[in-house]
């Protein structure tokens, strides 16, 4: 996030590489005549995403409907947990080892539960990928909450200030910037769970959702279309990560080490 | 330059049976008045002691027990302090304006803001007001500290090493406009710095002896602030670094 003196082809330099990358995998899909249902090449895939637009574009807001919902949750569940283990030593202690359950038990082995005891798929969805989504969130906001300088914590103390002042002033905006870098990592995250979890209720027949169309193109043997909903989830991800960093970037350009500039 | 002067600051007397941190004891018994109006600096070898003492007089620190620091108004020490560190504990995610009028916005009240910005003036940052910490020099936050720390308004300022973070000329200036705007507070200065002892202090003393106990150096006959030229000055800042180097050599 240094922008500045950069030259045009520094800034363009990843998209040239990706060009490359894509001209010679059509080359190479060409010159050896690869089938389409064994690997087709870019241009075959643009085709089926430009032929099959409208069913992916449905089904892609289904997918990002999901993410986006479960980054909110993420948001509103890991902050608010991480305030109150802020506050109290003692519930964290109590609390914090069950979060850690969460997060490392695989979602691909949970997720037929969840299917199985929530009725509605959209919210044993939204269940999934919220598990995978809110412990970096979690995580980042209580070391963020506990990062706050503890000569600033005097200052407070001595100008009488009280607990939730403290909170409020001092170590919620020390936290932003870890909470955001949590964030940026949640919403890839979000996006995965959404995808995995869509995968295993997809295997059952029921969804609509990116990854519901790679099962069932996978199973029609249609591999480009399977390709094109593959690109349109990595753009979706992309997407997440950038605006997420803009937004890192907005909130924090003016005071933290992180995105100020550096011209002096 | 006048900022709103209030009322005489009263003197504070602490009595300390000494403390031991860790099981090592690093201050002895002593007495101490600190006189009402004045300023006294407060110097030692590293380890003595001194932000110890600072940080007990500001109740950062649970004071030992049979500790006695009281105002010799008769009123409360808490909540009449201003406080002014090494660092300039600013917040970076506050303007200018905003850090100097921190104080009375977690007491709840309503900032002065005509007086924050009189101050700000004061200490030669007007038109940065809307800046934020990381777009000031260091100096200019060391400043803004200061600026802060006025806008408190409080009988009592403690401050521990409030200029040894700014170069050498930075310092020659902020311990003029300390001097001046500080003038009448109670003033507890710790400092490694024996010039600034001597230019800015009524009284000052040398923690001495393992535990450390104060010690009182004479200083120049007139009163602060004095010059940095000042033979007399000068003198009497030889005679300090002398005594500190005996204090170091004893601590050892």
């Amino acid at each position: 996030m240094n922008g500045g003196d950069e030259g045009p082809l520094r800034r363009a330099a990843p998209a040239l590489l990706g060009l490359g990358v894509l001209a010679l995998w059509e080359g190479l899909v060409r010159a050896y005549a690869v089938p389409d249902y064994v690997l087709p090449g870019p241009l075959a895939v643009a085709r089926a995403l430009a032929a099959d637009w409208p069913l992916l574009s449905a089904s892609l807001l289904v997918t990002l409907e999901v993410a986006v919902l479960a980054l909110a949750a993420a948001v509103l569940v890991g902050g608010l947990l991480a305030v109150l283990f802020a506050q109290s030593r003692w519930l964290e202690r109590a609390l914090f080892p069950y979060a850690v359950v969460l997060q490392v038990t695989p979602i691909v082995a949970i997720a037929p539960l969840i299917l199985i005891w929530v009725d509605n798929v959209t919210v044993a969805l939204l269940i999934c990928a919220w598990i995978v989504a809110f412990f970096p969130v979690l995580s980042n906001t209580v070391l963020g909450l506990r990062s706050a300088d503890r000569n600033l914590a005097d200052l407070f103390r001595l100008y009488g200030a009280t607990r939730w002042q403290v909170l409020w002033l001092l170590r919620l905006p020390s936290a932003l910037p870890f909470f955001l870098a949590g964030l940026r990592v949640a919403g890839g995250l979000a996006l995965i769970g959404a995808v995995v979890a869509e995968f295993v209720a997809g295997a059952g027949g029921s969804g609509s959702g990116l990854a519901f169309r790679i099962l069932e193109a996978s199973f029609q043997l249609r591999i480009p279309r399977m390709f094109a909903a593959l690109a349109l989830i990595s753009a979706c991800g992309i997407a997440l990560f950038a605006l997420l960093g803009l937004l890192q970037h907005r909130l924090l350009r003016r005071w933290h080490e992180s995105a100020l500039a550096r011209e002096r | 330059m006048d900022c709103g002067r209030s009322p005489p600051s009263p003197g504070l007397s602490l009595r300390i049976p000494g403390f031991a941190f860790a099981g090592v004891p690093v201050l002895g018994a002593f007495a101490l008045e600190l006189r009402g109006g004045e300023t006294t600096a407060l110097l030692g070898p590293s380890g003595s002691g001194k932000s110890t003492l600072l940080r007990m007089v500001a109740g950062l620190l649970p004071a030992p027990a049979g500790a006695r620091i009281a105002a010799a108004d008769g009123g409360p020490v808490a909540g009449r302090l201003a406080w002014m560190a090494q660092q300039d504990l600013l917040l970076p995610w506050l303007d200018l304006l905003g850090n100097v009028m921190l104080g009375a916005r977690l007491r709840g009240e309503a900032p002065d803001r005509a007086r924050a910005l009189r101050l700000i003036e004061a200490v030669g940052l007007a038109g940065r007001e809307r800046a934020r910490p990381a777009e000031l020099s260091g100096g200019m936050r060391q400043r803004a500290a200061l600026a802060r720390t006025l806008m408190e308004d409080r009988p009592f300022v403690l401050m521990d090493e409030p200029f040894s973070a700014v170069d050498a000329p930075t310092r020659h200036r902020l311990q003029g406009l300390a001097a001046r705007l500080l003038a009448g507070r109670t003033v507890l200065l710790v400092t490694h710095d024996p010039l600034e002892a001597m230019r800015l202090a009524h009284r000052v003393l040398v923690l001495r002896g393992s535990p450390a106990v104060p010690v009182e150096v004479p200083v120049p006959a007139a009163a602060p602030p004095r010059e940095a030229h000042d033979v007399a000055v000068l003198t009497a800042q030889g005679a300090l670094l002398e005594s500190l180097a005996e204090a170091t050599a004893e601590a050892a």
